[in-house]
């Protein structure tokens, strides 16, 4: 089996060390014996979705965010069509807001891809915080570090969870991110995948059982060191 | 008034030496105090200044910039104040003045040579109003408390805006800075390196990749490290200017050196980063209208012992202690620890206090695949986050040990390690472990 992860545009949006996010998918496919390539699409370049299993969207400044925006015209429809034939997508923080319809800065507004029925305007001040969600989809609590101007509303959608403790998608509604057929979204960094296993795995069997089939599992790792790293923050922050 | 002033200092003095009879590092609270009671007091002192007034700014080697500058203007026989320990923010400021005031609470100095925090430099500047700026580099770091790098760049160029007549001495080579100084209308000197010194094949993260004058993509003929190299914008012209002070044949290994003017220095240091600090000195002394003859007889001699590329020897181990703290400095450290073939350990301590900056997500924006080298013996981590930097190796295939304790971490690699031992730490690691490898060293007498 193999997995071919798109990161887009790392040249634009590569904040809060989302390489560690792509170096994670890598790893928890290679360990089981799963073939796992990723390819780099910077802002000149043609994004073909066919070829791609997962794709990853990352943060960026909001100056960087403004020059993917007109980039993002261009893919908006292949996108679409990518994320309702259930194909995999895990977008963080810029990114997340990038899903939506807008993100209104004082600056301007920033015309999103319109693949979920959301939107984001910013905000008095910036939610700096670690983080920690309880999810539905997962055992293990999610643990990160968020860092946005932005509040994100996203209406009838899924959250990705419950905030335990941090701000959440707009500091008041008590929840985070975003779940949408096999799209997750969040203002989650730190990277985001290393401490959650889970969510990692989640993204890995989604693309694999749409490429191969319902059937497919995966094997077991030994996650000792990811879930003592996680339950360093939870006991932190939560205890 | 005058007597408030000398309350002031008076007060402060006594606080500071307070603070180190304790062993404590509060030369801050010294000017916090001296602000309380006399608020004009940094003008007042920076204005009987005789000469003239540098201050260092930059992402990386301000510290190391800022006492080699020191310590050359100290070596062409001037009186200069310095904060020293780099307590960059303006409580650390005004300590350095009130501190290096006479008892009648006047000054007696030349020059000054202050390293100031980017964001602080709103608040110190309008104060001292510095005659020369050097400016470093810009890299990525501490996003959650700086926010993004264009926000830093905003604020310096509006503080180099407000001197005009300041002289920028700055980093040619670094597209962020040179951009900066050009555009602010300031007079700039510049240095940098002009031919490639190391064979850069890493994956680094790159700042500003896009011209900040028009936005199209910079093109590079090399890279030094980061995106220190030789740029053009193919769109508007925007180039790396020429430099006025060129560090050529450049050696780097167990210890540095090169030619500028003609003039051969070298260091017994290790890190290329090293040949930026001593040409941003060099840069500056001689800006100053000085010829700089004893600056080579000052760089044998210095030894600022602040844990930056500090030498321990302890029990027949030899340590090396360095700061590390943000992608583009550990980046820096990992080719300087390579550069060292012979088998050694490394410790890495990661602390996520607020001076560190509370976000550690910038771990997985090191190279750390290159400690995966069969001269690491062994890699232990530390600190409050060691949880995540032993995830982080385990993510490149590189094993760790845990030991949360720094003390516990270097006595048992001394005990059985190589006898050749790194340690790397970042921001408010770097003070207590200096404080350890010093009583580990006081033990052994």
């Amino acid at each position: 089996m193999k997995l071919t992860i798109g990161h887009l545009y790392p040249d634009l949006l590569n904040l809060y060390g989302d390489r560690g996010n792509i170096q994670c998918l890598m790893k928890r496919c290679q360990w089981r014996g799963i073939e796992a390539e990723t390819i780099a699409f910077e802002s000149n370049d043609r994004v073909d979705f066919s070829g791609l299993d997962i794709v990853l969207l990352g943060g960026g400044s909001d100056r960087e965010q403004m020059l993917v925006c007109e980039k993002l015209k261009e893919i908006r429809d292949d996108f679409k069509s990518y994320v309702e034939s259930d194909g995999v997508v895990i977008a963080i923080c810029g990114g997340y807001q990038l899903l939506g319809k807008y993100y209104k800065t004082d600056q301007g507004t920033i015309t999103g891809l319109e693949l979920v029925d959301m939107y984001t305007e910013q905000g008095e001040g910036r939610l700096i915080h670690n983080i920690v969600l309880k999810s539905e989809l997962f055992d293990m609590p999610i643990v990160g570090f968020e860092n946005h101007g932005g509040r994100t509303c996203i209406q009838n959608n899924k959250p990705l969870g419950k905030v335990l403790t941090g701000a959440g998608n707009d500091g008041t509604s008590g929840y985070e991110g975003v779940v949408y057929r096999n799209v997750i979204g969040t203002y989650l960094h730190g990277p985001l995948l290393p401490k959650n296993p889970q969510l990692a795995d989640w993204l890995i069997l989604r693309a694999l059982k749409k490429k191969y089939g319902e059937e497919v599992e995966l094997t077991d790792l030994d996650d000792t060191q990811e879930k003592e790293a996680n339950d360093y923050i939870y006991k932190r922050f939560v205890k | 008034m005058k007597i408030r002033r000398i309350a002031a200092v008076w007060a402060a003095k006594t606080a500071g030496f307070v603070c180190k009879k304790m062993g404590r590092q509060g030369v801050t609270w010294a000017g916090k105090i001296a602000l309380k009671i006399y608020p004009p007091i940094l003008k007042e002192l920076a204005a009987e200044v005789r000469k003239d007034i540098f201050a260092v700014c930059g992402t990386n080697g301000k510290t190391t910039t800022n006492n080699m500058l020191c310590a050359a203007l100290e070596a062409e026989g001037q009186k200069v104040i310095c904060n020293h320990t780099g307590s960059n923010m303006l409580n650390g400021v005004v300590a350095a003045f009130v501190l290096g005031a006479k008892l009648n609470g006047h000054m007696d100095a030349d020059y000054a040579c202050i390293e100031a925090d980017e964001a602080s430099t709103k608040y110190i500047f309008p104060q001292i109003s510095p005659d020369y700026m050097v400016l470093t580099n810009l890299f990525r770091d501490q996003l959650d408390r700086y926010g993004e790098i264009d926000i830093t760049m905003n604020i310096l160029e509006t503080m180099i805006r407000s001197v005009p007549e300041m002289k920028v001495i700055v980093n040619g080579d670094d597209a962020l800075s040179a951009y900066l100084a050009m555009d602010s209308g300031n007079p700039c000197v510049f240095y940098g390196i002009s031919r490639p010194v190391m064979k850069n094949e890493t994956n680094e993260i790159r700042e500003g990749r896009f011209c900040k004058k028009c936005g199209a993509r910079l093109e590079y003929s090399f890279y030094h490290y980061s995106q220190l190299g030789d740029y053009s914008c193919p769109q508007c012209g925007f180039k790396r200017p020429l430099p006025d002070y060129d560090a050529e044949d450049v050696q780097v290994g167990d210890r540095l050196s090169f030619r500028v003017e003609n003039r051969l220095i070298s260091a017994n240091y290790k890190g290329f980063y090293n040949v930026y600090n001593i040409l941003a000195a060099y840069a500056g002394v001689r800006t100053a209208g000085f010829q700089a003859e004893h600056f080579t007889d000052m760089l044998k001699k210095f030894n600022p012992e602040n844990g930056r590329m500090e030498q321990f020897r302890i029990q027949g181990t030899g340590i090396l202690l360095n700061l590390a703290k943000n992608p583009a400095g550990f980046n820096q450290n990992i080719s300087a620890v390579m550069q060292d073939p012979s088998p050694k350990d490394v410790i890495i301590a990661i602390n996520d206090n607020a001076q560190d900056g509370i976000d550690i997500s910038w771990l997985w924006d090191v190279d750390f695949d290159r400690f995966g080298e069969e001269s690491i013996r062994s890699i232990t981590v530390s600190g409050i986050r060691c949880q995540d930097m032993r995830l982080r190796l385990k993510y490149v295939d590189i094993p760790s040990i845990l030991e949360p304790d720094v003390e516990k971490a270097i006595r048992d690699r001394i005990k059985d390690g190589t006898g050749n031992l790194y340690v790397l730490v970042n921001y408010t690691a770097l003070f207590s472990t200096r404080s350890i490898l010093k009583k580990l060293e006081g033990e052994q007498k």
